[in-house]
């Protein structure tokens, strides 16, 4: 690996990180939408810190983006308080409107700006390497590692420092009122440093990889686990693993990097959306259908302990009556006869004494309306479940 | 003569210019378990919501044992609606119940052994110890609104705003909670407590205030809780519906 590619793929690293960290308490706060907002709608005020700096990576340019950035969050808020639009509507009458005077101001004054909406868009990460900072004279690495690397600082130290107020304000926001945490200084904060490290990532990789590595690995996260602190850690891993696996995709691919951290980031999505043990769709899916066959098979045995003649109990019988197909039928007996439920003599279907009580409790249960404990009981009866 | 725990006057509150409560005064004594009872829409919420600051009113002001409210938020525990949170949040029953300390913690400082320990008497308390570590969207509704009460406990005030912790919990939980109110009152601490079910009034507490947009009555619940309050609360004749 030559320097340029260690560099290029260390830049990404952080920058993930750096937008793991904000991605994770917009996702939670419903706020996706918002950092497609912002990462839109900074370009004006990138493109007038640019006629005053005249310098892409000047602190006071990332700091007048951000300004517009909170300033979008600003608008979005007043245009919904009106109570006319929706949020997502007001998000949208906003960002267009900023990104396209930003695209003007571009076009107006292309000659003096080498800014162009592409790469506002799509970054271009293999460039990196080359804007270097030289400080006396000393060659110290590249610019946007620089930049890149005291945002992410900030936004760790921030983290440390509010994470007691951040998890509070996010899950309940009015008890963090009524105990004297301002959930208002919260937000602002958060829309800041979303904004800054939007900006401060935008040079390298682009507005669009900026929202998915806010929002996928957090997504993602969100899915596998029930822990706060463990769905930041895990929104990190995955946005360096996507940043880092896109790259070399890109390389072999001869395709731009951006673009394969993005597809990467939605492919990681997918994969944990359908597999993702308990919140998954395919564990959804079994789980209904797990709930399904259980439901017949309580059917069945209420059916059995409600009439003891034996021409209600013939196995033919039984699927007439309860009507239902034979497959169905069939796995529900065999559940029934695998947990030691029930006990097919000369076709006749009888209740042992364990599918008797069973049945018995889970009548109980069911009639004074505590669900809850019909789990409970299933894991105390079932030895194979369905 | 009682001390006043809480004093409202002249609360005039609106959501977008349509005053949802209008000029109320409300003294509530030290050492009261009062409901506040009224149909849906009341304003019950938003009340509460007021007193803690949370909302701002258009007019009027409240004190807290004389002092306005954020000079005395150590003094004041809120059990919020149950609906107001996103259960799905990624956090444990204990976590929750942890997040009562921080008031006391204030900015910055993290919770350590000490709140820990807090936490897990609250929880033991309201008979939710063994679920500590249970994420909050396992847990049944009736437990979840135990959780809450447990994060109330857990803040060691004096004066306890609870927004409908009997909202679907079944009898025994009940009983567990309304057991839990009246040693808080037996301590001395004030209770205020947004309730439907009006049968269960006279019962459980002793004072009682009728709210709808307006107040329309605040008093002890032997000397006001009378079928001309209800009627004027309700606006239909409870002569029938309430048995005492
Ligand atoms: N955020 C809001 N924006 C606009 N109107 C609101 C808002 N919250 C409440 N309201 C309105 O204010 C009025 C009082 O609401 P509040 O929640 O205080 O009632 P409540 O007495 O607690 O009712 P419930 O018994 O249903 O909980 C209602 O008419 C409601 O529609
Ligand atoms: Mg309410």
């Amino acid at each position: 690996m030559s320097s340029a590619q260690i560099e290029i793929q260390v830049i990404a690293s952080l920058v993930a990180v750096a937008c793991a960290i904000p991605g994770t308490f917009l996702v939670l706060r419903k706020m996706a939408m918002i950092s497609d907002a912002i990462s839109h709608s900074i370009l004006p005020g990138l493109v007038i810190g640019f006629f005053i700096t005249q310098d892409l990576n000047s602190p006071m340019l990332i700091l007048l983006a951000a300004v517009t950035g909170v300033l979008t969050v600003v608008l979005v808020e007043q245009i919904q308080k009106t109570g006319l639009v929706k949020e997502d509507t007001a998000i949208g009458l906003v960002f267009p409107a900023l990104f396209s005077i930003g695209v003007i101001m571009i076009a107006k004054n292309a000659n003096d700006v080498h800014l162009d909406v592409d790469a506002v868009l799509l970054g271009e990460l293999a460039f990196a390497p080359f804007d270097r900072l030289i400080v006396s004279g000393v060659d110290i690495g590249p610019k946007s590692l620089w930049i890149i690397g005291v945002i992410l600082l900030i936004t760790i130290a921030l983290l440390f420092a509010f994470f007691k107020e951040l998890k509070l304000s996010t899950f309940d926001a009015g008890l963090a009122t009524s105990l004297g945490f301002s959930p208002v200084v919260i937000h602002y904060g958060l829309m800041t440093v979303s904004s800054i490290t939007t900006v401060g990532a935008f040079d390298a990789v682009g507005a669009i990889l900026v929202v998915a590595l806010m929002i996928a690995p957090a997504a993602s996260a969100y899915l596998l686990t029930t822990d706060l602190k463990k769905m930041l850690l895990l929104s990190i891993v995955f946005g360096v693993f996507s940043a880092i696996s896109g790259y070399w995709v890109a390389h072999w691919l001869d395709a731009s990097i951006a673009g394969s951290i993005t597809t990467m980031l939605g492919l990681l999505f997918l994969i944990v959306y359908l597999f993702a043990p308990s919140k998954g769709l395919i564990a959804v899916m079994y789980r209904e259908k797990q709930q399904k066959i259980e439901v017949s098979l309580l059917t069945f045995l209420l059916h059995l302990k409600n009439h003891t003649e034996e021409n209600e109990r013939h196995v033919n019988h039984l699927r007439e009556h309860i009507n239902w197909q034979k497959i169905r039928a069939k796995t529900v007996v065999d559940l029934a006869l695998k947990n030691n439920m029930i006990t097919i003599d000369n076709h006749i279907v009888s209740l042992t004494e364990k599918g008797d009580e069973f049945t018995s409790q889970a009548i109980d249960y069911i009639i004074t309306n505590q669900d809850t404990q019909i789990e409970d009981m299933k894991d105390d009866f079932f030895l194979f479940r369905g | 003569m009682q001390k006043i725990a809480v004093q409202v006057d002249d609360l005039t509150v609106a959501y977008n210019y349509k005053p949802v409560l209008w000029d109320i005064d409300l003294e509530i004594p030290e050492g009261v378990l009062m409901a506040i009872v009224g149909p849906n829409g009341a304003g019950k919420s938003t009340l509460i919501k007021s007193i803690l600051g949370i909302l701002k009113p258009i007019a009027g002001s409240i004190s807290i044992y004389g002092k306005p409210y954020e000079k005395q938020r150590s003094l004041v525990a809120y059990v919020p609606q149950k609906g107001s949170v996103d259960w799905d949040f990624p956090t444990t029953a204990l976590d929750v119940v942890m997040m009562g300390t921080y008031g006391s913690l204030g900015w910055v400082k993290r919770p350590g052994q000490k709140e820990k320990k807090a936490a897990l008497e609250a929880l033991e308390q309201v008979g939710m110890l063994p679920f500590k570590n249970r994420q909050i969207s396992q847990l049944s509704g009736g437990q979840q609104q135990r959780i809450f009460l447990a994060r109330a406990l857990v803040q060691d005030a004096s004066i306890y705003f609870m927004d409908e912790p009997f909202q679907g919990v079944d009898a025994t939980t009940e009983i567990a909670i309304i057991n839990i109110l009246k040693a808080l009152r037996k301590a001395n601490k004030t209770v205020v407590v947004v309730h439907h079910d009006l049968q269960t009034v006279p019962e459980y507490f002793d004072w009682v205030t009728f709210l709808n947009v307006k107040k329309i009555a605040t008093g002890p619940v032997k000397d006001i809780f009378n079928d001309d309050n209800l009627t004027k609360t309700y606006g239909i004749n409870y002569k029938v519906s309430i048995q005492k």
